[in-house]
């Protein structure tokens, strides 16, 4: 087992060599791409959001990670980075890493193990210097310890079997930070092993990275540099990408009525729309009256049209399904007879609501009692919309509910309060795989369960998936888990979103991950026809 | 002294007539842009008011089949991404327009006459209090002031009128200030301190009617300014909340993504803010030159 | 007039005090603070890590003494350091007023060239057409939200030239560094031309029916030298009040056109500060306008004594 593995990986990184030296690249050119908004601060670990990660994802390697051309993720697109190899123990509970020799990090110290057991030590609230936040901890809550072995050699040590572990460390949210380097310096002027060096990052203005010369990969990367302009205006940026102002839109960020507008003024521009792997779904407050009834929760599951919320938010082009991001993008999506079967998945949308309707009554609600409630959701256009159409949605069984718009600084210590009864909220996941979005939404711990949907049960579920193995009886499972909890109406998923990104017809190389926005941007092969 | 006498203002610029339509027919004709104004204007508040009755459809419901329809027979002014009708949001946002523009207008003007009054007139301690209250007021900018309301007690109608009426009132209370210093050295307040008239009395009869025209001009001007400005908030995402439909939101949010899709999407809210801005404007300017006492021979 | 002007430069004191005190009291009643939006990035709020982050930004001591430890500083010169980037916050505030001056000194200067010239000529020609079609122009200028302006001037810019003016810190060329700055300038400058042309106007026509200006024309001084020589130099002191005014608020309408123009000023960084609730940011930022709008309250004054020989600043 362990040498057929090692043996794939090795035809993997050969796969992954050949691929950088083809002859027609171009070397030299910035690349000016737009930024949507100002990130919080340049450390990714301490971020969720990838409005760090696009910028900074060039600074950095990861131990593996996704093929950068290839655009669905998935166990077998995982590919070496700073680990030459990597190889699971019989038991499955120890996964060792044989780390690449004569890394440099970009202030010319050597890379070595120890800076690998620092990353993930920290990332795990063991060591002496801490994140000022920490939001991806729980990635690692079967990781018992990281030991080295020498200068070139760690292993991560588990409670438990979970193959996923290998995507979470593919992911563009797990880079190897620098043991030398404190995390506040990494938040203001970050230093890797990758691609492209840290230049400066004005809040508001800007953010420049220059060409790594000395980058262990050979003639990588082609770019002299790449360099955000941060615009919040929409229609700004969009107009100066119109007007060759930029190379690149910030990616997965430009809307489908956009997009039409794009191609309707730069015909030349290149332009895709791929899923990006966040679900807009519907927080219900079940620990008080009227949701803490399963019938109203399950009236109001009813009531949903989805393909309305796609075909207004979306022009028909975004995805419905359970947790799990929907097929062909989603590798985990349960099959569409199976999600029919869910209700308020059904395609008869007027069977379904008169359905809901005969429960509101059974509770006590009618045409002449309506049931008064408020819809809480941030004061962001990809927030409101979706609630704007929902409360009217609601109308339909009885429902009228009220908008709330609640400032982004106040929307998560609300939430956290309880202080709603629905909420509309949109959820990001960075890697495709089921330990990620199962345990952070729906775990009875888990910080970011806003809900606070807690079933013993399925919580057994979700380790048993988790250490399964084979990946057909895994996906098995995860569609028993992903229906039920569609079922108990734990947090209603309305669609899956899908976003635009758009690029001058010179600029190649460029791969839009279909299955999260959150791996793709490490630059490195990109280059301009110029 | 009459504060402001129109008849015979009106009789001294032949006006055969000072009462009725016929002195009505006077104004239009001697102010036509005015009368232009005061029409838009009296459109735009027969619109807030009747929204209800003239309004085709629900202005907040959602139809996901008649989508960016162009305008047509049955939508007038074509549906939104929502497939909201813009007819009705066009009417029902100037009820929130005029409830933002009066509002805010009345209670900075108002707080504002006080204080640039009181402030001119009696100078001396009074004068330096509020001059510093002055001060302050006008040391935080408008959208300084909107953004920590907004912030502070969530976005909501009121607190937009409360934001947008504050930075009114150093604006008025200076003009008005200004206004009484040079008015309280003319002869005819003179005349009337000799005659043992009390401060009071002066204040009120002489000084403030006195006054009243820059007030006008300010105030009309201030209207249309309060729907704009709620409009430059809502593009900074800080305006009147969904789901009322606020002009400024309609436009600012539609400007980019619908330009070409959706003209009309862009167009009607965008003529609507000019409109009922200019209206009020041209009526403003046209009252100004009616009411300012100083006309008389 | 010496001990007035002392006088009032304790009485600006005073004020810059009170908006300090007022700045501060409204940022710390605004609920949710810096911890709560950086951990909204984060997509949850840890307790232990938030009461840890307040502690290591000082906001978990009591209102007092972080307003004395902000003044403190302050009159050490000492700012203290942006909660989001890190940095001293001199240096984040610093090298952004520069540009945004540029942009106000440029937006006043085109209004007053055009807003004073065209208010007089439409006060002296009241009633006729020219009068009319130039309070139409101004009307209009008034009644275009400024971000719309804004926009339909890059849209056409990019339909029209294929190009559009956007900032750059290090303009290649005189002419780019023109576009970059008066272009938006010419948008924000629009409005307050059309704002000192009103009331250029409106002032001019009241002063044109003073008795002194009648008993000049009764004696017989020509139509030029009544309207210029007599009428204009008693009808400035409402329109350099306005400009006054009109410099401090400039900054209203410069935070949607740096926004619009994508133009890394004080304005825009100030409403970014506010949603972040960088709290050393926006009270130095806050206190900085203060300052600028005290002292030009003050230039207008110390102006209108020296123009209008009816007011006398005395003890």
């Amino acid at each position: 087992m362990r040498r057929a593995q090692a043996f794939a990986v090795a035809i993997l990184s050969l796969l992954a060599a050949s691929d950088v030296t083809s002859a027609t690249e171009k070397q030299g050119g910035i690349l000016r791409v737009y930024h949507r908004d100002s990130p919080a601060s340049a450390s990714i670990h301490e971020e969720a959001t990838y409005s760090t990660n696009v910028p900074f994802m060039p600074v950095f390697n990861n131990l593996v990670i996704y093929k950068q051309d290839v655009a669905q993720n998935s166990l077998q697109s995982i590919v070496p980075d700073l680990a030459e190899s990597w190889a699971w123990s019989g038991d499955n509970k120890t996964l060792s890493f044989k780390l690449r020799q004569g890394v440099k990090w970009h202030d010319g110290k050597p890379f070595t193990s120890n800076d690998v057991k620092c990353t993930f030590d920290m990332l795990m609230g063991k060591s002496a210097q801490k994140f000022r936040k920490n939001p991806r901890k729980s990635w690692y809550d079967q990781v018992v310890d990281v030991t080295t072995n020498g200068d070139f050699e760690v292993a991560f040590n588990l409670k438990r079997p979970q193959p996923a572990l290998l995507a979470l460390l593919a992911s563009g949210y797990t880079p190897v930070y620098p043991c030398h380097v404190s995390p506040g310096d990494m938040r203001t002027k970050p230093v890797g092993t990758g691609p492209f060096k840290f230049v400066e990052f004005k809040a508001n203005e800007s953010i420049k990275l220059i060409r790594n010369p000395d980058y262990w990969k050979k003639a990588l990367p082609h770019l002299d540099g790449i360099e955000f302009t941060i615009i919040p205006n929409r229609s700004t940026a969009i107009l100066a990408f119109v007007a060759g102002k930029f190379d690149m839109t910030f990616p997965t960020e430009v809307s489908i009525p956009l997009l039409k507008d794009v191609k309707t003024q730069a015909p030349n521009a290149v332009c895709v729309v791929e899923p990006i792997n966040v679900s807009t779904n519907i927080i219900v407050n079940s620990s008080a009256p009227p949701f803490d009834s399963l019938d109203i929760r399950r009236a109001m599951a009813l009531a949903l049209d989805r393909k309305a919320f796609v075909s207004i938010l979306f022009e028909g082009q975004a995805d419905i399904g359970g947790t799990m991001l929907p097929a062909p993008a989603g590798l985990w999506a349960m099959p569409k007879e199976m999600l029919e079967t869910i209700p308020g998945y059904g395609p008869d949308i007027n069977a379904n609501r008169e359905e809901a309707r005969k429960l509101m009554q059974k509770a006590g609600y009618g045409p002449n009692k309506h049931l008064q409630v408020k819809v809480s959701t941030r004061n962001i256009p990809i927030y409101r919309d979706p609630a704007i159409i929902l409360i009217d949605q609601l109308k339909s069984i009885y429902i009228d509910a009220d908008l709330e718009v609640v400032e982004t600084a106040n929307w998560f210590s609300k939430v956290a309060r309880k202080d709603y009864t629905l909420g509309l909220n949109l959820t990001g996941n960075a890697v495709d795989d089921p330990d990620q979005s199962f345990y952070e939404n729906y775990s009875c711990n888990s910080e970011r369960n806003y809900t606070n949907y807690c079933n013993a049960e399925i919580e057994k579920l979700f380790d048993q998936q988790s250490a399964e193995t084979d990946v057909s009886k895994r996906k098995k499972l995860v569609w028993d888990i992903d229906k039920k909890l569609q079922e108990d109406v734990a947090r209603p998923i309305i669609f899956h979103g899908r976003q635009g990104s758009c690029w001058q017809p010179y600029v190649k190389g460029i791969t839009i991950m279909v299955n999260s926005s959150y791996n793709g941007y490490r630059y490195e092969d990109v280059w301009m026809d110029k | 002294m009459d504060a402001i006498n129109y008849d015979i203002e009106l009789k001294r610029a032949g006006a055969n007539s000072t009462h009725g339509w016929r002195k009505l027919t006077f104004l239009a004709q001697r102010h036509m842009l005015g009368a232009v104004g005061l029409v838009i204007m009296l459109i735009f508040v027969l619109t807030a008011v009747s929204a209800d009755f003239i309004s085709r459809f629900d202005p907040l419901s959602v139809d996901s089949t008649h989508r960016l329809a162009a305008p047509d027979a049955r939508h007038w002014m074509g549906t939104d991404s929502f497939g909201r009708d813009v007819w009705s949001r066009i009417i029902h946002g100037a009820r929130i327009s005029l409830a933002v523009g009066i509002g805010s207008t009345a209670l900075g003007s108002s707080i504002g006459v006080i204080i640039g009054l009181a402030s001119g007139y009696l100078s001396g301690w009074v004068d330096l209090v509020f001059q510093r209250l002055i001060d302050i007021l006008q040391a935080l900018p408008l959208l300084v002031l909107a953004l920590v309301m907004t912030a502070a007690l969530g976005p909501s109608l009121p607190n937009v009128i409360i934001a947008i009426a504050i930075p009114l009132i150093p604006i008025v209370a200076r003009v008005i200030r200004a206004n009484t210093l040079a008015l309280r050295e003319l002869p005819f307040v003179e005349a009337a301190k000799s005659i043992g008239m009390s401060e009071m009395r002066i204040a009120l009869r002489h000084v403030l009617p006195n006054t009243l025209a820059p007030l006008i001009v300010l105030a009309t001007a201030q209207l249309g300014s309060a729907i704009l400005t709620e409009a430059s908030l809502s593009f900074l995402g800080l305006g009147i909340p969904e789901p009322y439909p606020s002009w400024g939101r309609m436009l600012s949010e539609s400007a980019a993504e619908y330009v070409r899709v959706a003209p009309w999407l862009v167009i009607f809210p965008g003529v609507a803010i000019s409109l009922a801005v200019f209206g009020t404007n041209l009526f403003g300017d046209a009252l100004r030159d009616i009411l300012d006492p100083r006309q008389r021979g | 007039m010496f001990a007035y002007i002392v006088r009032r430069l304790v009485l600006m004191l005073v004020t810059l005090f009170g908006i300090s005190v007022i700045i501060f009291v409204l940022l710390r009643i605004v609920p949710g603070n810096i911890v709560d939006i950086l951990f909204d990035a984060a997509g949850f709020v840890d307790k232990a890590d938030k009461a840890n982050l307040e502690r290591e930004l000082g906001l978990d001591q009591s209102i007092v003494v972080q307003y004395l430890h902000w003044i403190g500083g302050l009159l050490r010169g000492d700012l203290g350091y942006s909660y989001v980037s890190e940095k001293p916050a001199l240096e984040e505030i610093l090298p952004r007023i520069p540009i945004t001056a540029r942009l106000a000194g440029l937006a006043l200067l085109f209004s007053a060239m055009f807003g004073i010239p065209l208010g007089v000529i439409s006060a002296v020609n009241q009633g006729t057409r020219l009068d009319y079609a130039l309070r139409v122009v101004s009307l209009s200028g008034l009644s275009l939200p400024s971000f719309w302006l804004g926009l339909l001037i890059l849209m056409a810019s990019v339909s029209l030239f294929g190009t559009m003016p956007i900032f750059n810190p290090n303009p290649q060329t005189f002419g780019q560094a023109l576009a970059i700055y008066c272009v938006p300038a010419l948008a924000v400058g629009f409005r307050s031309a059309a704002l000192v042309m009103r009331i250029t106007r409106s002032s001019m026509l009241e002063i044109l029916r003073q008795d002194y200006i009648r008993t000049a024309r009764a004696k017989g001084a020509s139509e030029t030298t009544v309207n210029y020589q007599h009428a204009l130099k008693n009808a400035i002191l409402p329109v350099i009040t306005v400009i006054g005014i009109e410099a401090a608020f400039l900054i209203g309408g410069l935070i949607v056109t740096e926004t619009v123009f994508n133009i890394p000023g004080v304005a825009r960084f100030l409403v970014e500060a506010i949603r972040w609730r960088d709290y050393p940011i926006v009270q130095n930022l806050v206190m900085f306008i203060a300052v600028v709008v005290v002292v030009a309250n003050f230039t207008v004054d110390m102006l209108y004594a020296a123009l209008d020989p009816r007011i006398r600043y005395t003890d």
